[in-house]
Formats: C-alpha cells, structure tokens, sequence
C-alpha cells in the first residue's frame, strides 16, 4: 500500500476516535453518547458522507498547538433520514469540551450553505461547552456566520436544534433562531449567562437545572418545545417531526398512507362538551377524536398551557393544530398563549402546512401584569400571524368565541377560508353578565329587585346571542355542523384547498409586533 | 250474542290448538335433548372414558414442536404493531404515499404559486 494511503487512513482513524477513548468513556459515563454515536442513531445505516473531517485548527497560544484533532470538536456531512436527505452537524464534546472556534464554524457554515442550496433540513446536536477563548474575538465572528446563515435558511429549510450537553453563552442563539429546539432531561442546560455570574452580578444563587435545564426551558422560557428523556428518545423525537415539514418551503409534508377511515364519526363528540358552559373539557379529547388515530404531535406541551398547538395527519396529510385549552385558565388568551400561537401559525404558513384552529376562548386574559407586560402587542401577533399566513385555514367554533379573541381565533375577516361552528358555540362581544351590565345597568340599579332583573336579561342576552346561528345568518360562519362530522368536514375541505395560493403585497418583509 | 259467544268458543279452540302444539314442540325437543346427551349416544369408547374422568373436563392440546409458544407469538404480534406505529410516526418510506420533497398536487397552479408567494428569491441571495 502506498505510504499516502496509509497516512490517510491513519488520520481518519484518529478522527473516529474524537478526543480520545478516555475522554469517549467520560461522556458515555456521563449517560451521554458520542457526536458519531448519535449520529449513528439519527441517520439511516450506512448513509453518513462526512465532510471536513480531517480540519484541524493552527492556533498555536495557551498551547492549543499540542491539542489538534482531525475534525475539531464537530462532526459534519449528509445522510438520511427514513430516507430523507438531510444535513446534520454533532458538536464533538470529547475533543476540547467540543468548544466553538473558526475550525467549527467553518465546517458547520458549509453544511449550513450546502442544505440551504440543496433545499433539505438540517438538524444540529449541540453538545460544546461554549466558545473557544483561545481563539479570542475570532470564535465570537465564527458564531456569527452561523447565526447569519440560520436566520437566511429561516422559513425555508427545517430547521431542527437538539441540546444534548451544554450550551452557554453567544451559543444559544443559534438554536434559539431555528425552527425547533428539543432538549435532553438532566443532562443539558441552556443560558447566556451561568450560575457564577448570576452570583457576582445579583447576588441569587441558581442550580444549573434550575437556571436553564430542560424542566424550565420548556415550561417557563418557551425555548424548548419539546422535551426528551434521553438522547435515544430525542433521536426518536426528531425523526418524528421531520415527517410533519418538507424538504423545503416549496415542498409539501410527506402524505401518509391513509389508516383510518376518513369518514369516521366519533359520536363522542357529540357529548364531549359539558352542557354547563362554566364546566371545563380537555380539548385534547376533541383533536384525538378528529384526527388520525395517534397522529398529534404536541408542540410546547408543557408551555403556555391555556393553548394548544402541535401537528397532525388528516387522512395521511400533515396538518397544523391550533386550539384554546378550557382546562387552562378556561382557555383564555394570555402573553405566553399569544406567542406560542403566532409563532406556530407563521412556521405552519413558511412550510406550507394547512392550520385547523378549534376556538373556545373567552377573550384575553385580563389584568393588571398582562397589559403591563404588553398583551397588547403580543396578542397583535396572533393577528398578524393569521392574517399573513396564506396556507389553507379552517377554523372550528366549538364553545366560547368572545370579543378581541373571536377575530384573532382565525376568523374570516383574517382570511380564513372555511368557518365551522358546532351547535354549542356562542359566539358574542361580551360575556353576558359583563354585557349585561353594560347595556341594562342603569335600568338594573333603579329596579325594585335588581338581582331578577340582572337574571332576566342575562337569560335574554344568552338567549340572543349565545348560540352560532347569529353568526351563521351574517356569513362569519360558513356552516354549523354537528360535532361527530367535523372529520369529513375537514377531509373534504381540504381536498379543495390544498391547491390554494393566495398573495400577499411584494414588500421586502412585514413588521411583526414584537 | 250468539254470534259473540260462537266467536270467543273458536278463539278459544284456535289458541288452545296452538298452546297445546307449541307445548307439545317443547316436550318433543327436551326429549331429543335428553336423549342426545345419554352415554350411549356420545360413542362407546368416549362414552367409557368419560366416565372414568373427573366432573371437571377439559382440552388437552398438544402443540407441535415446530408451533411457536401463544406468549411468545402474543409478544411478536404486540412488537409488530408497536413497530408499524412507530414507523408509521416516523413517516417511514413504506408507509408513504409520496417521496420525500415532492408537491402532492404538483400543478402548475401550485409551482407558479408558489414561486410568486416566495418572491425572486435566489440560494445566494
């Protein structure tokens, strides 16, 4: 054998091996894998192309000179998913804490160039313990090429971001700018600024997981919309929501074979919602009983619980989800459910993703924090998110569609395309009781008994404007239908509106309210 | 009240002919029943064995070697399913109904569409 070809396969040895069989068992006794272990897991067998896999860097201060390893603290390259083409990057944390410097910018910065003009999604493991201090401002610039590029393939490739160990500092963002970010229980954390700073700068002390563990990130910032037991499951997690998105903002989801019967009529749904409209439901129960069997994939489960939103298959098509939780502050609209709904709608629209919204909502959540805190804005961009999206919209009124929020819910007027009401629904301005008070007050207060009074109107107002067919007779309603038939109600009018284009004025973007 | 008293006389006979043959039909069919279920009638050599048995019977299945185990086949049928889900979930390549990367109603009206919503846009901007 030629001496070339032995050094060759000497080197590719050497970068198999990462940091090191000691710094290998490290991590593994951590209850970690390795970069290629993972990738191993994530990819279809035998379809990895790795590139730049002999890069080493040439900083030669605080003796980085005698730390070189092929490949640099980063696996890259193709493969596929379930078949799929996909580019993926694994950050190596046996080889210097997998920190981030040029050498790994470089190589992620080209998978990064290579998925975009190749249009298929890129998943990146991220397991670094931050950046490369050696390399001084230059590892802050090599984060920032790779943020540029997230923010370029932003809405047009998936994006998909796994924490699987560290990820601190200026690290963050680049996961906080794609698509979806899933992370490990207990052994990753996520912040820009770490217990001992906290410490100095304010005086709190903060545990790591307390600070930015799975727990919190997915149920108080909002960064994490899903959350993984281990690495296998996150694997598995993410296999699952690739088969939601396209290739591509041009492409469709991957349809199905169909499994369940598209003319299924649960006659559940019929009895699913209490008569008394201060009794609460899970409407989970209703996305279970509409949509394909096991098909809902929940997205911020924990987060922002007074709304629901995730995806699902209606006969073998990926749909996108979006529902009022009554079992969560009686479903009304609050800062967090704002957010978590625009931000879903518009990823729904950028990967051409039809959106169902089931509407039981008795407005926005008032009080003093929430105007304080800006719902005004952030409720706007529930607004703003359906009114740009141009992806098929239904909408199903299933109880409680009030005031602000009955518009903002995908109604007509924000071009949605089919509205369905369930006889339950009650659609309206005002609750009654409020109403009431604002119509009859006067009349109420001089009354000789002013509570039988109040009840009297109460009941007529409920009478008058607590049911759909008000709302039928204008045209906000295209067609009240029994609860058991909105299945093949969604069904066929899919069939219609999957062709659907619509435009939107060429402007070089909108202003989301922020 | 002639005529009353003649009709209730056949009513009577016509519903007691028919009583009396539908109890007949009953009595018919225990008998046989009775009958069918005497040792004599289940086979001599079964009909011995039987009685040599204990009150409580049973079936005795012999499974063949090559048969697999009902538990172990119970696990491979659950695994299978968990399996198909999970592929399924996964939207693996056989549970597909179009590849990766394709427009499932590929019309122009969709690809022209789609071009004028994503404006002139280029890779490399």
């Amino acid at each position: 054998m030629h001496d070339d070809l032995v050094k060759l396969r000497e080197m590719r040895e050497k970068a198999l091996q990462g940091g090191g069989p000691e710094r290998i068992e490290q991590q593994h006794a951590k209850g970690k894998l390795t970069a290629r272990e993972r990738l191993a897991l994530l990819l279809d067998q035998g379809s990895f192309q790795e590139l730049g896999a002999l890069a080493t860097h040439n900083v030669t201060d605080f003796g980085l000179d005698d730390q070189q390893f092929p490949g640099d603290g980063v696996v890259t390259g193709f493969g596929r998913i379930n078949g799929r083409r996909v580019a993926v990057f694994a950050q190596d944390f046996t080889v210097l804490g997998g920190s981030f410097g040029y050498v790994q910018s470089n190589k992620i910065c080209r998978v990064q160039d290579l998925a975009l003009e190749s249009g298929i999604p890129l998943i990146g493991l991220n397991d670094s313990g931050g950046a490369r201090i050696q390399e001084g401002v230059g590892s802050l610039a090599a984060y920032g090429e790779v943020f540029v590029r997230n923010v370029l393939a932003s809405g047009v490739i998936p994006q998909i971001s796994v924490i699987m160990g560290p990820c601190a500092g200026g690290a963050v963002y680049s996961p906080a700018l794609t698509d979806f970010v899933i992370m490990v229980k207990d052994t990753s954390f996520m912040f820009l600024t770490g217990p001992e700073v906290i410490k100095t700068v304010t005086g709190r002390e903060v545990g790591v997981q307390e600070l930015g563990g799975a727990e919190m990130h997915s149920t108080k910032s909002g960064v994490v919309h899903r959350v993984a037991e281990n690495e296998q499951d996150a694997i598995e997690q993410v296999k699952v929501l690739l088969s939601y998105l396209p290739q591509n903002n041009h492409d469709d989801p991957p349809q199905i074979a169909p499994y369940d019967a598209a003319d299924r009529m649960d006659d559940e749904l019929n009895t699913l919602i209490p008569r008394d409209d201060r009794m609460a439901y899970d409407v989970r129960d209703v996305i279970s009983h509409v949509f394909d069997r096991d098909s809902f994939l929940e997205i911020h489960p924990g987060w922002a619980t007074n709304a629901v939103v995730g995806y699902a298959r209606l006969d073998g098509f990926a749909v996108g989800v979006v529902a009022n939780q009554p079992m969560h502050l009686a479903g009304a609209i609050d800062i967090d459910a704002s957010d978590k709904i625009s931000r879903f709608t518009r990823i729904c629209d950028a990967y051409n993703i039809p959106i169902i919204t089931f509407v039981d909502t008795p407005g926005f959540l008032p009080g003093v924090e929430q105007e304080f805190d800006g719902i005004i804005r952030h409720g706007a961009k529930i607004l703003y998110g359906y009114s740009a999206a141009t992806v098929p919209k239904i909408s199903v009124v299933l109880r409680k569609a009030m005031g602000g929020a009955y518009v903002a819910m995908s109604s007509k007027q924000l071009r949605c395309d089919l509205n369905f009401a369930w006889p339950s629904a009650q659609i309206a301005v005002m609750g009654a009781e409020g109403a009431v008070k604002v119509l009859r007050g006067k009349e109420i207060k001089k009354a000789d008994d002013p509570k039988a009074m109040e009840k009297e109107f109460i009941d007529q107002y409920r009478e008058k404007f607590f049911n759909p067919y008000r709302a039928a007779d204008v045209g906000q309603i295209d067609e009240v239908i029994e609860p058991r038939e909105t299945r093949p109600r969604l069904i066929r009018a899919l069939e219609v509106l999957r062709t659907k284009v619509q435009l939107n004025p060429s402007r070089k973007h909108g202003l989301l309210p922020s | 009240m002639g005529n009353m008293a003649f009709g209730l006389n056949i009513t009577l006979i016509g519903m007691g002919l028919v009583f009396a043959l539908l109890a007949l039909l009953w009595l018919v069919l225990t008998l046989i029943g009775k009958i069918d279920n005497l040792p004599f009638f289940k086979g001599g050599e079964e009909g011995d064995a039987a009685e040599d048995e204990p009150a409580e019977s049973y079936v005795v299945t012999e499974r063949r070697s090559d048969e697999i185990d009902p538990d172990v086949m119970a696990a491979i049928t659950v695994a299978i399913a968990a399996h198909v889900a999970m592929r399924r979930r996964q939207g693996a390549p056989s549970m597909r109904m179009t590849v990766p990367g394709s427009q499932i109603f590929a019309s122009r009206w969709v690809a022209a569409g789609r071009t004028r919503q994503t404006g002139g846009w280029t890779p490399k901007g």
